[in-house]
């Protein structure tokens, strides 16, 4: 069952074995194994629910619909550059919004964590095997199919075949994929394997009950046990509080509200550690546009079909086209009246590709004056990763035969129009004021320790000091992953509420 | 409702007749009307800093290339180079709120029907809705 709670305008009062805050990939994750032991379930979540059908093809009614506080502008990582953070809010969660990218938790990033953080035990890599086996079957993951590469994928597989790099087509959860290139806007035909359509339907099948439209403001502790959920059913676009609501965990409440807000609702709760918003970490991107002679016609094909990891580990860095609807071609696109519509007509010759990389630097997360206050500035190494990454993009550009690449940089000639000004990249700006981010790949604000001096959360992902209390979202993770987080987080989620259902009955 | 600088200020930055394949500036591509629901809609921090994007661009932006503010003091020319004046400023902040400004303005520009059309963006099944809802084709 759904509950609507900004159509039905009702307070509710009801009591539930496990409450499960956010529906994204951990939250939807966690219902969807919980369902299956017939346990009673809520999920809660703050956004609206939104019909596949509703799904809209502009960008502005969809950040307003589909997107944390509006989308742009409604959350800024602060430090030196002022970079937007992308996240989903609605019924499933950034995984509405994301391109569908498919990644288990490379070896390298598990190793570390397992040596520098001493969670191997906690995350045993044969048990999160089996579970990412399970979510590839049960969500239809595969290389996406030459088919619908599309110009902008189709590109990058010249370059690979001209360079000789490490690059493929994207496993991403999609069955059926149109090559419509809309995944940032939800996909309109289900073909994207989101919460959405997939684990949420899945619980709800078998007794869930979820709460949408729904903010959580706290969680009720007793004698450090979790015992309630309450907070305000509210509308969508003008946020207006409607009804309160109540939901009663008899066994566990579990957040999984993401890096951003998890945190934060922790420290509301009363939990108290130095690392509860500390640690930080994303993967900040930037992204180059190629003009190429030949149509390449963005707007079709997988929205982020192929990639390469050519430098995942030496670079920290991976490539990944991007295909984005005319509105935000033309935002990024340089120069005022006359000029800047004459870029707009290239439109069609246009390739984006970015560079996004495994940051190494930790920012906070914090309750501000003026709502939710993201502190974060890159370090020189990771200027040093982008500047490196942005280069390598410039050297596929040319390799797939692009005619002159937009770099976007403060600083830089507006176009580059020869493969050695792909230098000019390398040797660039080392302020993070002269690029334009986009923030996404959000990790670290409540991680996971064997001691509670070390972290917020222990490796039964139960917050220290605190009963049926459990975190299981990108927050418990020591460090970013260099690669799309969906599956891990996944994974993840789905070994936690294993654990906890054995532990709980 | 914009005020006539405003007015000034973002037909400059997106004019009419400017490429043979875009005839449409923003203002003949339906910007009144999504402003209106911009200026309802949109979260405070988006709204309120497009209006200061606009206030800079009016009052500030003719100072780079050493005018006398307000903008509307000059022809297009004049005012074309004042906004890439903040374009390409040394101040993150003049060009941040450059950048505000032409996003706000894309995101109506780009849904616009027939800039899609002109572009060689291709109609999607969800275009019958819109025109259905009046905001397909402006």
């Amino acid at each position: 069952m759904i509950f609507d709670g900004e159509k039905e305008q009702r307070a509710v009062a009801e009591a539930f074995d496990y409450v499960i805050v956010g529906s994204g990939a951990a939250g939807a994750t966690v219902a969807r194994t919980l369902a299956d032991s017939g346990a009673s379930i809520a999920v809660v979540e703050e956004g609206p629910a939104v019909d596949t059908a509703e799904f809209d093809d502009h960008i502005f009614p969809t950040m307003q619909r589909i997107f944390r506080g509006g989308g742009l502008g409604a959350l800024n990582a602060r430090g030196r550059a002022f970079i937007p953070i992308i996240q989903g809010s609605c019924l499933g969660g950034t995984t509405v919004v994301n391109s569908a990218i498919v990644w288990r938790i490379p070896n390298d990033v598990w190793e570390s964590w397992n040596v520098e953080y001493g969670l191997g035990k906690a995350l045993p890599l044969t048990e999160l095997h089996k579970n990412w086996d399970q979510i590839e079957r049960e969500l239809y993951v595969e290389p996406t199919p030459p088919a619908v590469w599309g110009g902008n994928n189709r590109l990058l597989d010249v370059a690979k075949t001209n360079l000789s790099v490490s690059a493929f087509p994207t496993r991403r959860n999609v069955r059926d994929c149109r090559g419509s290139a809309r995944c940032f806007t939800g996909c309109p035909f289900g073909a994207k394997q989101s919460m959405l359509v997939s684990y949420l339907p899945y619980a709800v099948k078998r007794g869930a009950t979820i709460f949408t439209s729904a903010r959580v403001d706290r969680i009720l502790m007793e004698e450090n046990q979790a015992k309630a959920v309450t907070g305000f059913f509210h509308t969508s676009t003008v946020k207006k509080d409607l009804a309160p609501f109540t939901l009663y965990a008899r066994k566990a409440v579990i957040v999984a509200a993401s890096a951003i807000q998890t945190p934060l609702l922790l420290a509301r709760s009363g939990v108290h550690s130095s690392h509860l918003g500390a640690h930080f970490q994303g993967h900040p991107g930037c992204s180059l546009t190629g003009v190429f002679d030949q149509p390449v016609n963005l707007w079709s094909g997988a929205t982020q079909g192929y990639e390469s990891d050519q430098h995942r580990v030496d670079g920290r860095f991976k490539v990944e086209p991007l295909a984005l609807p005319p509105e935000l071609v033309f935002g990024a696109m340089p120069g005022i009246g006359k000029r800047w519509v004459e870029n707009m007509a290239q439109a069609a010759h246009l390739a984006v590709w970015s560079a996004p990389i495994r940051a190494e630097a930790e920012g906070a997360v914090r309750e501000g004056r003026f709502g939710t206050d993201v502190r974060y500035d890159l370090t020189p190494r990771d200027m040093i990763f982008l500047r490196q990454g942005l280069k390598f993009v410039a050297d596929l550009f040319f390799a797939a035969g692009a005619r002159e690449i937009i770099p976007n940089v403060h600083g830089l000639p507006e176009r580059l129009k020869h493969p050695e000004d792909g230098r000019l990249l390398e040797s660039g700006p080392e302020n993070p004021a002269a690029y334009s981010f986009a923030l996404t790949h959000l990790f670290g604000t409540a991680r996971m320790s064997a001691r509670p001096q070390d972290g917020v959360v222990g490796t039964d992902f139960c917050v220290h000091g605190a009963r049926n209390f459990y975190v299981v979202d990108s927050s418990v993770f020591p460090t970013n992953l260099g690669v799309n987080p969906q599956h891990a987080i996944m994974g993840i989620a789905m070994l936690a509420a294993r654990q906890i259902m054995a532990k709980n009955g | 409702m914009l005020n006539p600088r405003a007015h000034v200020v973002l037909d400059t930055l997106l004019p009419p007749h400017a490429h043979p394949s875009l005839p449409r500036g923003l203002f003949d591509a339906g910007f009144e009307s999504f402003y209106q629901n911009f200026a309802r809609t949109a979260n405070g921090t988006l709204r309120q800093g497009f209006q200061f994007a606009l206030f800079i661009a009016i009052w500030i932006s003719p100072l780079l290339i050493g005018r006398i503010p307000p903008i509307t003091l000059y022809s297009r020319e004049t005012r074309e180079r004042a906004l890439a004046a903040m374009e390409s400023s040394r101040f993150y902040f003049l060009r941040q709120m450059m950048l505000i400004l032409k996003n706000v303005v894309a995101f109506c520009y780009g849904a616009n029907r027939e800039v899609r059309d002109a572009i060689g963006y291709p109609r999607q099944h969800d275009d019958l809705r819109d025109t259905q809802n009046g905001r397909g084709s402006l």
